[in-house]
Order: structure tokens, then sequence, then C-alpha cells
């Protein structure tokens, strides 16, 4: 048999257990309470009835039997709520208010006071007979005679049997209301943990767009739906990656091939007839399998510091010598192409990172600018300190830009703007250097270059941005 | 020359084998790490080529092996795994290069040669010379028949591995590699901008150019 799902649910355990813990605290603590108001309201009872004894032994002591006998007659008469019973030597009632002694014969022929505890019994106004608790101390006085005081303590008992019904009142009402409150909470917490369990279900399933909801609570369960939500967020977007990765490997790679094919084959049947170059046709044919392998190797790169989430080998660098190195290597590149080169190095900053990857990444950039800039442009390669302590690196051309609006897709893999098809290149630099920025903590930024001018494009600044060096 | 190829891929090996034949080397093929340590072990070799990993035993314990023993024939390991983590690795073992499958046999054969000369040379010339091209390390000048040739440092530098590597043919790479000391590949031809650069400055007013082009491989200075 199994429980309904709302008693399964760890805070309702939780609830019972406290409800357990409590329930057994207030046990004792009424049980003591009970203890000690009874036992005072008996103590206060025998102390007044003795105290009363004590002014009726005064008197008999002064006046004998006859005294005592005219002050109980007195008594009985007034206000005082004592019961009272004399007897002579041979146990035969003098006065009093009681029939018999509660205390048994044998017993009152003992030496010394004798308490007891008994029932009165009683006809109420109404004529009904009660039973009331009552209490008394009986004496044998010197005279042979034995008298007994008590007083009906019906009222202070019936006090104390008040209290303790009243917290044993109190004790259910707060484990019902517990128990009510405890099965309210884990509703309230299964609807949240149900919630996030139909998302883990889900994704399980396959289904990753799922998300949780956000109930704008700030707590905890907000928390883990948004850790939930940010994880999937990732592991989508690198699913998809993977997936368009897939897409475009066989995209990239099957047309070289085709090619590489297609090349082939004619070759082979010119050469077959004996009228083409063999030579000519390999040396083309390892012209495609290079290009085919330079994919490849782009593509795992990639693919190695996305899995890897941070780049191996990290260490502390200066990013102005590392820029001025790369300059180096660009410079003539530039010249050759008759764009106008120069470098801003701010010095004696830090960065820490794999020099290689970050150096490969500044080389993507620079190839792209020197790439789109027409003839005659200008390139822009800066190293700088952000307020924020970030430490940029960024180059700015005066090539026809990227329009804002494919900003977010050319730093996707294999994505090639369409006036940018004929350039030779695999479509995977900006992509890689986006990796690695990414494998440092930081990131890759895109905006509008200097602006149009001449009758050129907007140009464009990429921002290549690496974490505070703490 | 002399070459011994520890590979357990038997076709590569075999396209590695008949490449280096080719090219005037003598082979001698391993098909895993026990038998390519016991065959290096026996020496003889000029170069080792090896795979970082095949079964029974792996290229780098292989390597590690042969140093310990006081082996220092030249090992270029050839290795699918290519990040930067794993070069270091190859080459703390006692690895001299490090290329990365899948390769241009051009760039293997290339390295293999560079290796098989560094031993050759010693480290000690305090000048070096190809053809009427001369170069000395200490003044850091360089004359062509006699007439000085005026060269940016990293000019002189890339020039020095040329004609280190004299009458051999050196990949775009491993230019990149030895004297910008960066591993990777750019995508357009900044290596070929410096070549022609220095090119200019050392072979123009000269009817015979020393700085050739190497179709499918890269350059190569001729004496």
């Amino acid at each position: 048999m199994r429980l309904p799902r709302t008693f399964r649910t760890t805070p309702f355990r939780l609830t019972l257990l406290f409800l357990a813990l409590f329930a057994a605290a207030a046990s004792a603590f009424l049980a003591y309470i009970y203890i000690a108001t009874a036992g005072e309201v008996t103590r206060r009872a025998d102390e007044e009835i003795t105290r009363e004894m004590n002014s009726l032994e005064a008197a008999y002591r002064q006046g004998g039997v006859d005294a005592l006998n005219q002050t109980l007659i007195d008594r009985a008469a007034g206000e005082r709520p004592f019961l009272y019973l004399l007897k002579d030597a041979k146990g035969k009632k003098i006065t009093g208010s009681l029939a018999a002694s509660p205390i048994d014969e044998e017993d009152a022929d003992s030496e010394g006071e004798r308490w007891a505890s008994f029932k009165l019994t009683e006809t109420d106004m109404d004529g009904a007979i009660v039973k009331r608790p009552a209490r008394g101390v009986q004496e044998r006085l010197p005279g042979g005679e034995t008298l007994f005081v008590g007083a009906d303590v019906g009222d202070s008992e019936a006090f104390v049997v008040g209290i303790a019904r009243a917290l044993w009142g109190a004790g259910a009402l707060v484990i019902i209301l517990g128990l009510a409150g405890g099965v309210l909470v884990s509703r309230n917490v299964s609807r949240q943990m149900t919630g996030l369990n139909d998302v883990v279900s889900a994704v399980r399933s396959g289904d990753l767009r799922t998300r949780a909801k956000i109930r704008g609570a700030r707590d905890e369960y907000d928390e883990l739906a948004e850790g939930l939500n940010d994880m999937l967020d990732r592991l989508e977007r690198s699913m998809g990656g993977l997936r368009h990765a897939g897409d475009a490997i066989a995209h990239d790679l099957r047309s070289p091939l085709t090619r590489l094919r297609a090349r082939l084959e004619a070759a082979l049947i010119e050469v077959e007839a004996g009228k083409g170059d063999p030579t000519k046709a390999l040396i083309q044919a390892l012209e495609d399998a290079d290009g085919v392998l330079k994919t490849f190797n782009a593509v795992l790169a990639i693919a190695r510091l996305q899995a890897a989430g941070q780049a191996p080998d990290q260490s502390a660098f200066d990013p102005g010598e590392l820029a001025a190195d790369i300059s180096e290597l660009y410079e003539p590149l530039c010249e050759e192409k008759n764009l106008d080169f120069k470098a801003e190095l701010v010095p004696q900053l830090t960065v820490k990172g794999n020099r290689e990857f970050v150096a490969q990444a500044l080389a993507n950039i620079l190839d792209n600018a020197v790439k789109y800039t027409p003839t005659g442009g200008a390139v822009m390669l800066r190293v700088r300190r952000r307020s924020s302590g970030e430490v940029e690196f960024s180059v700015t051309d005066t090539g026809p830009g990227v329009p804002l609006e494919d900003r977010l897709r050319v730093v996707q893999r294999f994505v090639r703007l369409e006036n940018s098809r004929n350039e030779p290149g695999s479509g995977l630099g900006l992509s890689l250097v986006a990796a690695v920025a990414e494998a440092h903590g930081g990131r890759l930024e895109l905006d509008e270059g200097p602006g149009s001018f001449d009758g050129q494009g907007t140009g464009l600044r990429v921002a290549f941005v690496m974490p505070r060096f703490e | 020359m002399r070459i011994l190829i520890i590979e357990d891929d038997l076709e590569a090996a075999e396209a590695m084998r008949r490449g280096m034949t080719e090219a005037g080397y003598e082979c001698v093929h391993a098909p895993d790490g026990v038998d390519g340590l016991a065959a290096a072990q026996k020496g003889g070799y000029d170069v080792l080529i090896v795979d970082r990993m095949m079964p029974r035993m792996d290229g780098v314990t292989v390597v590690e092996t042969l140093r310990r023993e006081g082996d220092a024939t030249p090992v270029l390991f050839l290795s699918a795994l290519g990040e930067i983590h794993d070069r270091v690795v190859g080459l703390k073992a006692g690895g001299d290069d490090y290329l990365v499958k899948p390769y241009a046999f051009p760039e293997l054969m290339a390295r293999v040669e560079a290796l098989s000369r560094r031993r050759e040379t010693g480290a000690v010339a305090t000048t070096l010379k190809v053809g009427d091209l001369e170069m000395n390390l200490i003044a850091r000048t360089v004359h062509r028949a006699g007439a000085e040739i005026d060269l940016q440092p990293r000019e002189f530098q890339l020039l020095e591995f040329m004609m280190r590597h004299a009458g051999q043919s050196v990949t775009r790479t491993m230019l990149l590699e030895k004297v910008w000391e960066y591993h990777f590949d750019p995508q357009t031809n900044v290596i070929d901008v410096h070549i022609s650069r220095l090119r200019s400055k050392i072979d123009k007013g000269f009817d015979r150019p020393m700085l050739q082009t190497v179709r499918g491989a890269g350059y190569r200075l001729d004496p």
C-alpha cells in the first residue's frame, strides 16, 4: 500500500518528526505542571487543616471536652468549610458534621496523627448525590477522645484538573494545527519540486527546450530553477553548437571532398585518354585535401576548448608584449596590401591565460581585418585596460563592417556573410576567437568601426576582452 | 640517413616508409612500442619517428627509456592529440619535435630532415655560410658576396633558420613554430610576406635567387 503523495514528501515527514518531538516535550511539561500543581493544592489544604486542628486542641487543653464540643458546634455553624467529628473514648460520636470517621477504627487506635484522602458524599442543590474529594486528619486527644478535622478540597482539585484539561486541549490543538500546516507546507513544496522534476524528466526524454518556471519569490526554489534553466541554456547551446557543427562540417567538408573527387575522376578520364596532365591534377587534389584538413583542425580545436571549458596551461603574461609580437608578424602583410597599420599598446599590463591560444585568437582577428579591409584602408591594434580592470585587445578596421543583425551570427561556426564567400577561409576564425575568449572567462565583442567615409563600409571593431588579473 | 618508424597504424607507416624510401632514406618499421624500443636500443638510426599512442608501450615511455639510457637520437613525435599540453608532455619526455596527425607528408619530411641536420651541425658555430651568403652570429651581420645586407631582428632569425637548414625544404608551419614560436596555422599567407621581404633583401641585385619556393611544401635556401 502506498501513501498518498503528500504524505510521502520530505517536508511532511519532517513535520511529523517535529510534531512527535513536540508532543513528547509537551507531555513531559504537562506532567510536571500537573504534579507540581496537584502537590501544592494538597499541601495547602493540609496546612489549613493542621492549623484548625491546632486551634481546636488549644481549646481542648483550656476547657476540656466540653469546651471543645462547644467550639465545634460554634464553628460548624459558622462559615468555616471544615468537617469535624469528635468521638469519646469508647468511639461514640459526641458531635460533628460527619457520621463516621473516614479513618478505620483499628488504625485510629495508634498514636499520633492519621491523614486520609476520601470521598465526601453530598447532596447538591438539585438533590443529586455528588461525591467530592476531601482530606482530613484524625488525632487521639489526651482524654481518650478522637478528633477528626477534614476539608472539602473539591474546588482546588477541580482547578488542577481544569488546568490539565486545558493543557491537553492546547496540545491536541497544536498537533492538529501542526499536521494541517505540515500538509500545506509539503503540498506547496511538492508543487515546486514537481515543477522542477517535470523539467528534469522532460530533459531526460530529450526535450531540451523546457524550462522551469521562476515564480519571482527569490527563494531557494527560484534559485534552483534559475540554476537549472541556466544549465539547460548552456546545454542547449552546446548541443545546438554540436548539431550545427555536425551539419556545417558535413557541408563544409562535403563540397571540397566532392570537388576533389570530381577533379580526380576527370583527371583519370583525361589521363586514360592520353591527353591529361596527371601532375597538375594531383597537385590540385593535394591542395583540396589540405583545405579539408585545415577546416577539420579548426573544428577540432574549437570542440576541445569548449569541452574543456577552460583553457589549459594558463600563466600570467604581458598582453602588450604579445600584441607587439603579433603586430610584428602581421605588419608586413598589411604593408603588402597597402593598409595603414598602427598599434597602440599600453605597457605593463598583466593577464592570465594560455598565451598560445590568445595569440591565435589575436592572429585570427587580424587575419580577418586584413582579409576584409580593402586596399588603402587602415587597421589598428590596441591593448588597453578598461576601467573595470578587464584587459581589452581590439582590432579596428575600415572594411565593410558587419551589419548589426549579423554580428551575433558571424561568431557562430561556419557562418560567412554572403559577400565574403569568395574569400579564402574556413569560416571558423571568429568562432575560435569566441571559444578562446570563453575559455578564459572573457568575451568577444563586435562593434561598428570608425564609420563610413569615401564610400567605404562602416568598418569593424573586434574586441577580445579578458577578465581582470587577480 | 636511417629512420626508425615506430607506429602501430600499418597503412600510415607503409605510406611513410614508401615516401622516405623514395626520398632516398633507409626506413625500418616497428609496429608497437616494445618492438620499437628494442629496435631503437640496437642503435644506428639518425631519426626516430614515434607515435604517441601504441599498444604494449606508449611512445612517451619508449622515448623516456631511451633518454634515460643516454640515447640522444632525435625524436619526432606523431600524435592524434593536438593540444598544447600534449605537445609539452611529448617534448618534456625527450621528444625533439612534435607533429599532429593528420599531417601532410612534406611537413613530416621537412621536419625529419631538419632533425637529422640538427645532429650534424655543432652548436658552437659562430658563422654560417651558404653559397656566397655569410652570417656572423656574434656580430649579427649578414653579407652576400661581400656586400652587407641590413636585416631586421626577425628577418635575421628567419634567415638563420633557413641557413641552418640550407638545401632542405622548410614548411610555413615550421617557420612559425621555430622562428616565431607559435603553434597555430594562420589563415592568411603571413609567412609568405615575411619570406618575400627577406628574399627581396638577399636576392635583389643577384642573378641567381637563393630563396626558393617549394611547391606544396614551403621554402628552401639553395647555395
